[in-house]
């Protein structure tokens, strides 16, 4: 199949108006519900901002490190479907803003913020250093401000090409990925202690950035994923075969192993030494209802996805792939819920509503920016000199 | 620099043909040894034969004959066979990683380190043996009904070293010699020896470049690749693991397994870079194996270094974050107590150096990246040393504290597993063909068609649009 | 030896693209017993050839359940049922201790399968000769050369329609290669006598190494410096002390932590008059009694202390303890006797503790209140 200028008109594509109604329904219907659950119980909703709040991060920042790592990587197979990735990680924008609200309601999210606790508690005391107010707000915001600029120098300029149709924009955002790659590691290794592990402040592990890395990741390929196969099916996608589909695929099963890794790392080394601070913050989670829970994500998060996409047909079948990927982005919630809410509720599990009014917004607000971005921006890198290669890709 | 993104460039330069491939690598194989190779063989065998005699003071007059001393009971036998463990995982990630990953260039340098791989899994294999001081009752490490009635203990790490390393080194040899099957049937048509003959013959096992075994033969790579991979991660997993499910400050660190996997990638890319080196230098073999294979070696050095340099900010971190002053203590001694010249040899070749291959120029120069691949082999044993000595040296009881210093048999043995690995290394590279004839061919520009040629107009059909 | 026997006619290509489109044609020319040899797996031949994608993935998903779960059962058996033991505070099944084996015996079972099935399946090992062998077209196919080859045991098999076939399609060289059955068998050999022959050796010395070093290395003791070492062990010979034993009693008046001695030596009305029982007549504490009781002194004062000794009259008879004279000891006075000794009696300081002891009055008190009830205590 060879480029022609009718198969690569995607600038005039109409989106069916379905989508963005459901994007700005979703997204409406759940701030009503927020707005509702800030007035019925403020500390369980900030619990809940946050989880969404990361949930929104993972799928921004690891689609932007999914751009970046191909540019490192010199991959062909992902040029033809970048742009998912590219228009996911606009979602890097409307993080800062979740922020706020967290801002307000730091103290009842997390203990360290405190200031008056520090006296009575030394372990606290010896880390307040780094757990105090103004340098989480400036580690926080420095995080913020490196991911809008790697957003703009690969991303914006991934676009550009598309004009320009220069290969010394790929040379450059090559090396724009490859210096983003270390930035990356050490943000979101901060984001995460800072966000999540610092949510039981005594409680400390050194692969706590790797395990949220891996989720990720995750979340940000289920999320590319979701939306290939619906460009196919829409036939916004025509040269897309199952090998790419195999691929993503691939990636998607290597990852769901990967985070089980880190997790049974994780798990297996606090378990065998049985040291008292470290062993409470499993403890916590095998208390009461959380024990359901806790076994659930290992059902969740690994056993499905595993034998879901265990055979090598199943990777390249368009529908099971759908089914997986919605179903691993649902699984990562479910990881962060697990992460998250044990601090606010520590005898059992609380889910009601609200919790599912959250996601019900992140949802639709991943739709409406994916819909934003798409509307005035090629679906396809068409100046991208890699993307021949890209569509004539075959296993 | 200028390249062209929209072309893909062949991994094998100059274009040679079939044919010139095939005699190119078969050559070391069908010729006599010459004189530099024995003069290297003899140095190796020395260092091997060194390496015994010290390895016979210690079963004579005991484990005593080693630096080993109240508290540090883990000296030099673990630091080396952490080492040459961690050297023998380049191979399999090399070979079943990259290609999942697809990555071509992993052809013309699969076979070799495969290769090193098994020789350093089998040096590695002695130490644990060596360090129980009475080698023959080795058999007592593997779960039989025995008279005593008594199991091994499944639950502790140095039984799954048992497991991860037996396993790790029959899957690498069965991998190796499924790739080595039909290039030996190459051999075999093109030898004239009678008995050379023989041997490849039976050991070709009648493969006739057959497409219909070509096709199993495949799916089976496929699936010994897909084994192999966790496979590899899980070994130096179990590895770490021996240290990390202590209550050891300095040990027990939930980052250690990936940290413990990043490492031996790293010292086993230093190992195979440097040694394809010379081989690619004595043999001819740039072309095969081009300043472009070296790169994306040097490359993945970069990574894996970079993410070795993670895991020491992070133990550093957590240990001041931990609140835990023995933790604290731990870490300010390893930078700063007896050992801080260890530590800091180590942060300057594991850290520092390979930080070098963010320069283009570097990262294709070839004795600036040889040095800095050695760098990395002596930075990669001293972090396994501060590991291993600085946590155990100064332990939880001060009166106890010592300082730990090797002796002339640790070293000699050191020397020893060096000559013992580099004489495998050197009868390999003269018996078998240390590039897989085969890989190479199917990677040479032209080699393969263009996939709508070969798509049968009726086999094919442009799937997406259905089964959606 | 006839080697005339027909078995294909083959045909050699130059490049990829020409063996593919040859391969195609043959295909469609209704042929089935065809086979394409090229020195490097060429893509998207299996679809021109119509093979179906392999099966050897499912030997390795089946033998990798399998390993999974015989070494979970495994390491279950052993550890929670044949040989419990605790080790570090932790279950006797810990699920998250077996993973790592879990995972390296699944890895290993089906790499291992996987391999011997593909050797035994599709290789047909033992089977190694090939009428195509030790031709040219293998040599050619071996280097640089695309093959493909159309056997005569297919139906449609005509040698000069073929060899038409194969010149029309530009082939490089066309051939026919001949066999001799008696020498290259078309059958598997698998049961071959030399092959099971081979086997049987092969379990033959692995079963007599594994025996020779369960039984023998591991009881070898090439260096046996540290079972024997330069120092005077318990019950061995001294020649320096003078009376030649290695041990060495302890120097006069040593007391031994925890063990004052018996205050009373010698003075057996102080003993009573001074010791009482510590111990409350309690079930245990009578239970001990009765077991110690029963084990040292029933030999010879009998079970109920009447002095009916089971000795049958190869020793004195001993009193018995119902006696008036018993009875009215005091505690410390039976206390001083079992630690003393009395008259023929030796002493039991050696045999029984003194909470032992203790317990053993107690029972005698109850056996004097049961044989001598009387009173309150016979109501």
């Amino acid at each position: 199949m060879s480029l022609t200028n009718e198969n690569f008109n995607y600038r005039i594509k109409e989106f069916p108006r379905s989508v963005s109604i459901l994007g700005w329904g979703l997204l409406a219907l759940g701030i009503i519900l927020i707005v509702v659950s800030f007035f019925i119980d403020r500390t369980r909703s900030s619990f809940n901002i946050l989880i969404s709040f990361m949930f929104l991060m993972s799928i921004g920042l690891g689609s932007l490190f999914l751009v970046a790592l191909e540019y490192v990587a010199g991959a062909v197979w992902s040029t033809p479907i970048r742009r998912v990735s590219e228009f996911l990680s606009t979602i890097l924008f409307i993080i800062p803003v979740l922020a706020v609200p967290l801002y307000f309601s730091m103290h009842e999210v997390f203990h360290w913020s405190h200031s008056e606790l520090l006296r009575q508690d030394a372990v606290l005391a010896g880390k307040s250093p780094y757990l105090n107010v103004p340098f989480f707000i400036i580690r926080t915001l420095v995080c913020f401000a490196i991911w809008l600029l790697f957003y703009i120098l690969i991303v914006r300029n991934s676009e550009k090409q598309d004009e320009l149709k220069s290969q010394a924009i790929t040379t450059r955002n090559i090396r724009s990925s490859a210096v983003f790659m270390p930035v990356f590691a050490i943000t979101i290794t901060l984001a995460a202690i800072d966000w999540m592990m610092s949510l039981e402040p005594h409680w400390f592990s050194t692969i706590f950035g790797v395990y949220y890395f891996a989720g990720t990741i995750l979340a940000a390929l289920a999320s590319a994923t979701i939306a290939v196969v619906l460009f196919i099916r829409k036939g916004y996608f025509t040269n897309i075969t199952e090998d790419h589909l195999y691929s993503l695929g691939a990636l998607l099963f290597a990852f769901v192993n990967f985070w089980a890794y880190i997790a049974f790392s994780q798990y297996l080394l606090i378990w065998y030494a049985n040291l008292p601070e470290e062993t409470t913050w499993f403890l916590l989670r095998w208390q009461g209802s959380w024990k359901i829970v806790s076994i659930a994500l290992i059902v969740i998060h690994f056993i499905v996805p595993y034998f879901g996409l265990l055979s090598q047909p199943s990777k390249m079948n368009p529908r099971r792939l759908m089914f997986m990927s919605v179903w691993i982005l649902f699984a990562h919630l479910f990881d962060l819920y697990w992460l998250i809410m044990p601090t606010f509720s520590r005898t059992g599990v609380t889910l009601g509503w609200m919790e599912f009014a959250f996601p019900i917004a992140a949802v639709g607000l991943v739709i409406v920016f994916f819909t934003l971005k798409a509307k005035n921006t090629n679906i396809i890198p068409i100046g991208d000199p890699k993307l021949q290669r890209g569509l004539d890709f075959r296993l | 620099m200028s390249v062209d993104y929209s072309k893909e460039f062949s991994v094998i330069e100059g274009r040679p043909t079939l044919a010139e491939v095939n005699d190119l690598i078969a050559r070391p194989t069908e010729t006599r040894p010459d004189r530099l190779y024995y003069i290297i063989l003899t140095i190796t065998v020395s260092m091997l034969l060194f390496g015994v005699v010290c390895l016979g003071f210690t079963f004579y007059y005991g484990i005593g004959e080693w630096g080993n001393n109240i508290p540090v009971g883990w000296g030099f036998g673990i630091v080396n066979f952490v080492f040459w463990v961690g050297i023998g995982h380049a191979g399999t990630l090399i070979s079943a990683i990259l290609f999942l990953l697809r990555q071509k260039w992993r052809n013309g340098i699969a076979r070799f380190s495969e290769g090193m791989t098994i020789f350093a899994v089998m040096t590695a294999g002695l130490f644990p043996l060596i360090h129980v001081g009475r080698p023959w009752l080795a058999a007592y490490l593997f779960p039989y009904p025995n008279e005593h009635g008594v199991w091994v203990n499944f639950i502790s790490p140095l039984v799954w070293d048992v497991f991860a390393v037996s396993t790790y080194l029959t899957v690498s040899l069965i991998f190796w010699y499924v790739g080595l099957i039909p290039d030996l049937a190459n051999l075999r048509d093109r030898t004239t020896g009678k008995i050379k003959k023989l041997i490849y013959s039976v050991f070709s096992l009648g493969w006739r470049h057959s497409n219909r075994h070509w096709h199993h033969y495949e799916m089976v790579y496929l699936v010994l690749a897909g084994f192999a991979t966790p496979l590899v991660l899980s070994v130096h997993t179990i590895v770490s693991f021996d240290f990390a499910v202590s209550v050891l400050p300095g040990w027990h660190s939930t980052i250690f397994p990936p940290y413990f996997v990043a490492g031996a990638v790293f010292s086993g890319f230093a190992m195979v870079q440097n040694v394809l080196i010379f081989v690619r230098k004595i043999f001819h073999y740039e072309n095969i194996i081009t300043i472009d294979t070296l790169e994306k070696m040097n490359k993945i050095m970069l990574l894996t270094g970079s993410m070795v340099g993670y895991s020491y900010a992070m133990e550093f971190f957590i240990a001041w974050y931990s609140g835990n002053p023995i933790e604290q203590f731990v870490f300010i001694n390893r930078a700063f107590g007896p050992y801080a010249w260890a530590y800091w040899i180590m942060v300057t070749c594991n850290v520092i150096s390979p930080q070098l291959f963010w320069f283009r120029k570097i990262r294709r120069t070839v004795p600036i990246m040889l040095i800095i691949g050695m760098f990395v082999n002596v930075g990669m044993w001293f972090e396994r040393f501060v590991i291993v000595v600085t946590s155990l040296s100064r332990d939880f009881l001060p009166s106890s504290w010592h300082y730990f210093t090797p002796t002339w048999v640790d070293l000699g043995i050191l020397t020893g597993s060096f000559g013992f690995f580099f004489t495998w290394l050197l009868l390999f590279i003269k018996t078998l063909p240390v590039v897989s004839i085969a890989e190479v061919k199917g990677v040479i520009e032209g080699a393969q068609v263009e996939h709508h040629i070969a798509e049968d107009s009726t086999a094919y059909r442009p799937r997406q649009q259905e089964d959606i | 030896m006839d080697k005339n026997l027909l078995f294909a006619v083959t045909a050699l290509f130059d490049t990829p693209g020409e063996i593919i489109h040859a391969a195609r044609a043959v295909r469609e020319a209704g042929y089935t017993n065809y086979d394409v040899n090229t020195p490097y797996p060429v893509h998207g031949m299996d679809s021109v050839m119509k093979l179906k994608p392999s099966t050897l993935s499912y030997v390795a998903l089946v033998l990798g359940l399998t390993g999974a779960f015989a070494a979970i059962f495994f390491m279950w058996w052993v550890s929670a049922v044949n040989y419990p033991l605790v080790i570090g505070g932790k279950p006797y099944f810990s699920l998250p201790a077996f993973i790592p084996i879990t995972f390296e015996v699944t890895v290993l079972l089906a790499s291992i399968g996987t391999v011997v099935a593909m050797l035994f399946i599709y290789f047909k090992l033992p089977n190694n000769s090939y009428p195509l062998h030790d031709t040219d077209y293998m040599r050619s196919v071996s280097s640089d050369k695309f093959g493909i080859v159309i056997m005569a045991r297919d139906p449609m098999f005509d040698e000069e329609k073929i060899t038409a076939l194969f010149k029309d399609m530009k082939a490089g060289s066309v051939a026919s290669v001949y066999f001799d059955p008696d020498e290259i068998g078309t059958l598997h050999r698998a049961i071959d006598k030399r092959f099971l022959g081979f086997l049987a050796a092969v379990f033959i010395i692995t079963a007599a190494a594994t025996y020779f070093s369960l039984n023998y290395i591991l009881y070898w003791q090439p260096f046996n410096w540290m079972a024997e070492q330069w120092k005077v062990t318990a019950q061995s010979k001294s020649t320096y002390y003078s009376d030649g034993f290695g041990m060495r009693m302890p120097v006069e008046g040593t007391v031994a932590r925890g063990f004052m001695p018996f205050l009373y030596k010698g003075n057996q009305a102080a003993a009573a008059k001074y010791m009482a029982n510590p111990l409350v007549a309690s079930k245990e504490v009578l239970a001990k009694g009765q077991d110690k009781f029963n084990t040292f002194c029933s030999p010879c004062h009998g079970y109920f202390g009447k002095g009916d000794s089971r000795l049958r009259g190869q020793f004195p008879a001993p009193p018995s303890l119902q006696s008036e004279k018993v009875r009215n000891y005091k505690d410390g006075d039976i206390y001083y006797i079992i630690t003393e000794g009395q008259n023929i009696m030796p002493s039991y300081a050696k045999q029984i503790t003194r909470e032992e002891r203790w317990a053993i009055i107690h029972y005698i008190r109850a056996l004097q209140r049961s044989q001598n009830a009387g009173g309150s205590e016979a109501k």
